[in-house]
């Protein structure tokens, strides 16, 4: 307590609130990074020789960045469409689903020969992908928005259903499912619906710029849209929202299939680019994972883009700390999980306690002097 | 003939309904004080891994059970701490909960390698074998194992705890209307704690059934396979009433035993559509009942001592 109110930065309006909320992010992760090397060590490896092989798997060179790009290309799709819904005041936990819905999607024009160019036909498994996650979306967009049912539970059931319908999509359906194969998959993308590699010998597709330029597209759509205002608006005050004339049920269902949409692209950007083909469990974890990479990111699009890549770099990293030093292939996403629960532990009484010094101590004058120019503009 | 099957159906829906009770009921009070336990589906996957991991190492059913709802009071102890002390939103709480638990039992799992393909003894029957033969009860109730009896008895007690005791009284009080509660010299604090530690024991509780109550056997990558979010929508459902949340959990047991049978006696609907309808009853189920159910009035919402 003291230590706050001595610190000075602290008190100045903005910086202060951004040097609180980053401070206590990075005191979170901290705690996360620390409580997960205790457990690493709990299993008989050292720590800080894991850590060190993490940071090596991560940045050691060229061809490792670029596997945390490619990690970080779902993580940023489905962080942005998390995000949305949380300025929404929906959470939006539906992303498999999404993904293998896109995926399908895609798959369903993309192996097909139909004699396109490739951008063409690229662009034309994205229309695919969008428009059957989109329709998946809309099933828990329209339950929350007109029928009240909590959309956690309805995306998590839509998901164990896109799981099975992929599984039967690869393995019995006669248009997709690759026969005689050593395990269910769909037939192989067509070269013309494949995305490009961007740096010769590594995976590097265009995903993860996709996903940063629309982090950037959504960063401005919220801040500098009608729509992005309606948005923020039904997260902070639903009343008001309703009181102001938003129609709140459309825009949660319009939110809602949004973030579908991103999540097809998702799936269609992790298919056409690196898997080259639908298979049942291409992606395990990603749902939670894009719900830690937007609270991470406060909601932030702009955020987002880090804490993709900060947790991207985790996957990355760790898959090489579980080749050399033997700790689990599961332990990334359990440091993911500790980090996020220390921030968020972090979180949130401090800040109402750093609300009540600020209040009784010192803005009682700032803020009267902030309310002034109001009352004469109403005047 | 046709009638064996039919009997056969139930038995398997109530045994496959017993580790859902058994959540439910923890849940059901966590829900009824305010807060939504999120984290059940990850604790469930701790106390299946639990169960069969100390019933391997000490042969001890009884032990197992006993290490479980230490875990599970441990977990759910976490889980209050977050959502009631450091009031954080309970959605994320649980979510990141269950990511930590998918993670952790997969690694604690591949590290135990000796419980790998190991099966354990599951729950026993405590009728005696003579009984199992009298014409349909014995098949249906007395053969069961004991964890489906503890499961089938248990609402009603939950039930009368809820409503008939004072400590009921508090939880229901607690939950829809914690100022009042406060006021009348209640701690909210202790009373949120207490409930959410209950839903943890009993979530763990639940997935040790899971383990030892039908299979004997832990199977890494999430083998609760949403059964917590199943619950969570069986509270909602119900009305948060332990005695009618557990019927519903027994007709999702009757959905999936049913479905598991028609995989077998019919090639025309592919077995995955199957596989997908306890997910669409449920989801059907809240469409229907969600705007009936009266939801405690603080649900979800956390509860700030200061805020008067």
């Amino acid at each position: 307590m003291k230590l706050l109110k001595n610190a000075k930065i602290l008190d100045v309006p903005i910086i202060g609130d951004i040097v609180v909320s980053a401070g206590r992010t990075f005191l979170g992760i901290a705690l996360g990074l620390i409580a997960s090397g205790i457990l690493i060590a709990i299993t008989g490896v050292n720590p800080f020789v894991a850590y060190a092989a993490l940071i090596k798997g991560a940045f050691g060179n060229a061809q490792a960045m670029s596997n945390v790009l490619v990690r970080a290309s779902p993580l940023l799709l489905g962080g942005i469409a998390v995000s949305l819904g949380i300025k929404a005041g929906v959470w939006n936990t539906g992303i498999e689903g999404y993904m293998y819905l896109g995926a399908i999607g895609a798959a369903m024009v993309g192996v097909l020969d139909l004699g396109l160019p490739p951008v063409v036909h690229i662009l034309l498994c994205f229309v695919c992908a969008a428009v059957f996650a989109g329709i998946w979306g809309a099933i828990p967009g329209y339950l929350r928005a007109y029928k009240g049912v909590n959309e956690v539970t309805s995306t998590i059931m839509l998901n164990y259903i896109a799981i099975y319908l992929t599984s039967w999509v690869v393995s019995n359906f006669s248009l997709l499912a690759q026969t005689d194969a050593f395990y269910p998959m769909s037939k192989q993308f067509l070269p013309s619906a494949l995305l490009p590699i961007l740096m010769p010998g590594s995976s590097l597709h265009p995903g993860p710029f996709i996903g940063i330029i629309l982090c950037i597209v959504f960063y401005f759509v919220l801040n500098y849209t009608p729509f992005g205002f309606r948005t923020k608006m039904l997260g902070a005050n639903p009343f008001a929202a309703r009181y102001s004339g938003t129609n709140s049920n459309k825009q949660i269902m319009i939110i809602i299939i949004i973030g579908a949409v991103i999540g097809g692209f998702s799936g269609a950007v992790e298919v056409m680019g690196l898997k080259h083909r639908v298979f049942m469990d291409f992606v395990t974890g990603v749902g939670y994972e894009s719900v830690a990479v937007a609270l991470l990111a406060g909601g932030s699009p702009i955020g987002v883009v880090f804490s993709a890549l900060f947790f991207a770099a985790l996957k990355a990293g760790g898959a090489t700390m579980s080749i050399e030093t033997g700790v689990a292939s599961s332990m990334s996403s359990i440091i993911i999980a500790m980090c996020m629960l220390f921030v968020i532990g972090v979180g949130v009484v401090d800040s109402h306690r750093l609300k009540k010094v600020v209040d009784t101590s010192k803005y009682d004058e700032a803020d009267e002097i902030a309310e002034a120019p109001k009352g004469k503009v109403e005047k | 003939m046709s009638f064996d099957i039919i009997v056969d159906w139930l038995q398997a829906a109530l045994r496959w309904a017993a580790p859902l009770i058994l959540v439910s009921i923890g849940e059901v009070y966590s829900e009824r004080s305010g807060v939504i336990n999120m984290g059940i589906e990850g604790i469930m996957l701790f106390g299946a891994l639990s169960g069969v991991a100390v019933a391997f190492y000490t042969q001890s059913l009884l032990l197992a059970l006993l290490i479980t709802i230490v875990v599970g009071a441990i977990l759910g102890l976490a889980v209050a701490y977050l959502t009631v002390s450091r009031r954080t939103n309970q959605v994320v709480t649980g979510l990141m909960i269950n990511m930590v638990a998918l993670g952790a039992t997969d690694m604690i799992f591949a590290l135990l390698s000796a419980t790998r393909k190991a099966r354990v003894a599951t729950f026993p029957t405590i009728f005696p074998e003579s009984m199992h033969n009298i014409p349909v009860i014995g098949k249906l109730l007395f053969a069961q194992p004991v964890s489906t009896w503890i499961a089938l008895i248990l609402p009603f007690i939950a039930g009368y705890i809820l409503y008939k005791t004072k400590w009921g009284l508090n939880v229901r009080a607690v939950g829809d209307n914690p100022k009042a509660a406060a006021t009348a010299g209640l701690s909210v604090i202790h009373i949120k704690y207490q409930t959410v530690i209950l839903s943890g024991i009993f979530a763990a509780v639940g997935g040790c059934a899971l383990t030892l109550g039908e299979v004997g056997y832990f199977s890494a990558g999430g083998m609760a396979a949403g059964r917590g979010f199943i619950v969570m929508a069986a509270c909602v459902v119900a009305g948060w009433d332990p005695v009618r949340t557990a019927l519903i959990c027994i007709a999702f047991g009757a959905a999936d035993t049913a479905q598991l049978r028609f995989q077998s006696i019919t090639t025309v609907v592919p077995y995955q559509f199957l596989q997908m309808l306890p997910y669409i009853i449920t989801i059907i189920a809240l469409t229907i009942m969600v705007k009936r159910s009266r939801v405690p009035k603080t649900w979800g919402a956390p509860y700030d001592p200061k805020d008067v």
